[in-house]
């Protein structure tokens, strides 16, 4: 009797250790975050540590509240490379796929990148009823459009960044007439990469400006992606005297048009609307300071150090302890706020099944780090705005002295715009 | 006249990207499909020892070119000499070496615009009314003086001579006993010091970039194949033919339009002239 107490005992016990952990680890069941990122480009690996740093804070506090229990979030990064030059979009929709069937994510966060294949990504998106948050690149406005043109159908397909038309209309063009009129400066250039959301802004702010009195100097030159030579465009701009040369490039590259307009003394502002060398914090350096006094528009508060939200300074003080330095340009502060927006929505929606997540990310209203929250409910667009109490409200900045002093817009703004030396009369 | 300074500063610069690739093929018939990412190698090496290591400039440009010039002496004699003679191989073997470098590179931390090599000289000067920053007249200066010293090297030194021999006739070369294998280390060393020699001239006006690495070596090859693959006055001429024709495109066609005409001069060439313009290979079959 007594040898079969004790063996009873000895099972109970084993049981129990196996038991326990496997109702613990049941528990600690992750909600696995997919990102399909271009991982070697700025509007990559920046997203990539804004939502790891994201995923270790909800974690450190406790995790997300499925129901009535708890669950941390972990993150799996994909290479999707579509910002590289000459990589079919087939490789995005590659490494999007292998996320959903291979690694069986829960929700997707970040890209793809480039315009071109977040779209050819959406039929997926609705295939497998995953949820994705755009967070980075694809600027165009294509994406909105499919959305509002079939909602229920796209119902899983999100963006929590900015998109082409805004940032022109919104941004871009009252920032330039603000330029306009302070300087009195109104002949235009535009530069552009050959790529979807670049070509679009480009044509879109030509006739924009066109029709405000601006003299734009000819259609948007358009460079291949990974051109490293601008001198005959600069040139050209110095001939027909521009005053303000927007640049709409996602390519590294970039910093080159930068070097090259300081060398050769080129008489018009800098003003990138998208701009991947100029919105580092190091470029200052990389440059040696050439590029001082170009524009650059982060899409996002946050992107750049402001006082935007209460959340804003903490988000560039924990994204700098963290990385060792300041959130690093478009894609940074939208990446880290999809993963809060996640982490909302499922606790509100205590379930992670897709289809009432996303009615849960429709009816999100939260105060972040780049203003409110919200999404158009037929758009499924983050509202923007320039205020950050009404909507997401985006960062210009220029390059002043070694830092990126934000400019516009006011509400936001904590210096005011300046000039080259070489252009002043 | 912008068009001709600016065709001139293009020009010599292909001609640099070029050289170390036509004097390779020239010398030992091997395609070096690494020789982008020697460049881009190169580029990075100086930028670790000026940052990372807190060497000055020209010291840190000599090691880098020295461990350039080791890595492709190595590159033949551990790994494509088991390839030699077999085209296809060659190819597959150099370009996988390439891949690797500039893959490594970008694996190892090597992305975005911000890994920089400083100019040599600041600033800029006014040229017939043309505004040319110093480091586009020292590319020039270099390319010039460049050409000038491998022209010297090729016919007035034994090695030199031993080289050209290689370059004109492979077995008549062997007969007058000159090791052949030797003297492909020779001219891979030589060219990807010449690839290294390109980048420190030309990164200090672009940035550091793994892509740069395969935009360098399409333009190496199609410069080769213009001009006669292991030419080097074809590769200096097939240089000034594209470069102008680049700058004219961009000034007459638009900047979108410039990636093209190297590739479609590769598709005319071979159409026209398979063996390129100071080609020998195919001089033949042409004929006939």
């Amino acid at each position: 009797m007594r040898t079969k107490a004790r063996l009873l005992y000895c099972v109970l016990v084993v049981l129990a250790f196996l038991v326990v952990p496997l109702t613990v680890a049941a528990a600690e069941q992750p909600i696995l975050l997919g990102c399909p990122l271009a991982t070697a480009f700025l509007y990559g690996w920046d997203s990539e540590r804004a939502i790891k740093l994201a995923v270790d804070e909800i974690n450190a506090a406790g995790g997300v509240k499925v129901g009535d229990k708890k669950q941390p979030f972990a993150v799996e990064v994909i290479d999707t490379r579509d910002l590289e030059a000459a990589v079919p979009v087939s490789e995005a929709l590659l490494a999007v796929e292998k996320l959903i069937l291979e690694k069986k994510v829960n929700f997707l966060v970040g890209g793809p990148v480039r315009s071109e294949a977040a779209l050819a990504v959406m039929p997926l998106l609705v295939k497998h009823k995953m949820i994705s948050i755009l967070t980075t690149g694809a600027l165009t406005p294509k994406y909105n459009e499919i959305i509002a043109a079939n909602p229920d159908k796209f119902k899983y397909c999100f963006r929590i960044s900015g998109e082409a038309k805004w940032m022109v209309m919104g941004e871009l063009v009252p920032c330039l007439e603000e330029i306009g009129k302070k300087f009195n400066l109104n002949r235009l250039m535009i530069m552009v990469q050959d790529v979807a959301h670049a070509r679009a802004g480009g044509d879109i702010l030509k006739k924009v400006m066109s029709g405000k009195g601006w003299q734009v100097l000819g259609d948007p030159v358009v460079y291949p992606t990974g051109t490293t030579d601008y001198s005959m465009g600069l040139l050209e701009a110095k001939k027909q005297n521009a005053q303000v040369i927007i640049i709409w490039m996602d390519m590294p590259e970039s910093a080159i048009l930068l070097k090259q307009w300081h060398d050769m003394k080129i008489p018009a502002l800098p003003f990138g609307t998208i701009i991947a060398a100029a919105e580092q914090p190091g470029f200052w350096k990389a440059t040696e300071g050439k590029g001082e006094f170009c524009l650059a528009n982060v899409v996002n508060a946050g992107n750049a150090p402001s006082n935007a939200t209460p959340w804003t300074q903490k988000f560039v003080d924990a994204y700098k302890a963290k990385y060792g330095l300041e959130p690093e340009g478009y894609g940074t502060s939208s990446s880290y706020m999809s993963v809060y927006v996640l982490k909302d929505a499922i606790e509100r929606a205590g379930t992670l099944d897709p289809d009432k997540v996303a009615d849960a990310i429709l009816k999100t209203d939260i105060m972040g780090v780049y203003g409110r929250i919200r999404f158009d409910p037929k758009t499924h667009q983050v509202i923007p705005s320039v205020d950050p109490n009404e909507g997401a409200v985006g960062t210009i900045f220029q390059w002043q002295a070694g830092k990126r002093v934000v400019v516009f817009p006011p509400k936001i703004a904590v210096g005011e715009i300046l000039l080259p030396p070489w252009m002043k009369k | 006249m912008d068009i001709l300074i600016y065709g001139i500063i293009n020009s010599v610069a292909l001609v640099l990207m070029a050289l170390g690739f036509t004097l390779v093929y020239g010398v030992s018939r091997l395609p070096n499909f690494a020789h982008g990412a020697l460049y881009v190698l190169t580029g990075y090496i100086t930028w670790l020892l000026l940052n990372r290591v807190g060497l000055n400039y020209p010291l840190s440009m000599v090691i880098a070119l020295a461990i350039t010039g080791l890595i492709g002496a190595g590159m033949y004699h551990f790994i494509l000499v088991r390839v030699r003679g077999m085209a296809i191989s060659e190819i597959i073997a150099s370009y996988a070496i390439g891949l690797a470098i500039l893959e490594g590179l970008r694996w190892g931390g090597l992305k975005g615009g911000t890994f920089t090599l400083p100019p040599f000289v600041e600033g800029s000067v006014l040229l017939f009314g043309v505004s040319v920053d110093y480091q586009r007249i020292i590319v020039v200066v270099a390319g010039v003086a460049l050409v000038g010293l491998l022209l010297l090297f090729v016919s007035g030194t034994k090695l030199g001579l031993a080289l050209k021999g290689m370059a004109q006739d492979e077995q008549a070369a062997m007969t007058l006993g000159i090791d052949s294998d030797r003297m492909a280390v020779v001219a891979m060393a030589v060219g990807s010091v010449l690839a290294g020699a390109a980048a420190l001239v030309l990164l200090p006006l672009a940035s550091i970039i793994v892509e740069t690495g395969y935009n360098v070596l399409v333009m190496a090859v199609a410069v080769c194949i213009v001009g006669g693959l292991g030419s080097w006055n074809g590769a200096i001429l097939a240089a000034f033919l594209i470069g102008f024709a680049q700058i004219l495109t961009v000034v007459f066609l638009g900047a979108h339009y410039q990636i093209a005409v190297a590739l479609i001069a590769i598709i005319f060439t071979l159409i026209i002239r398979p063996s390129g313009l100071f080609g020998r290979q195919k001089e033949l079959e042409e004929r006939v």
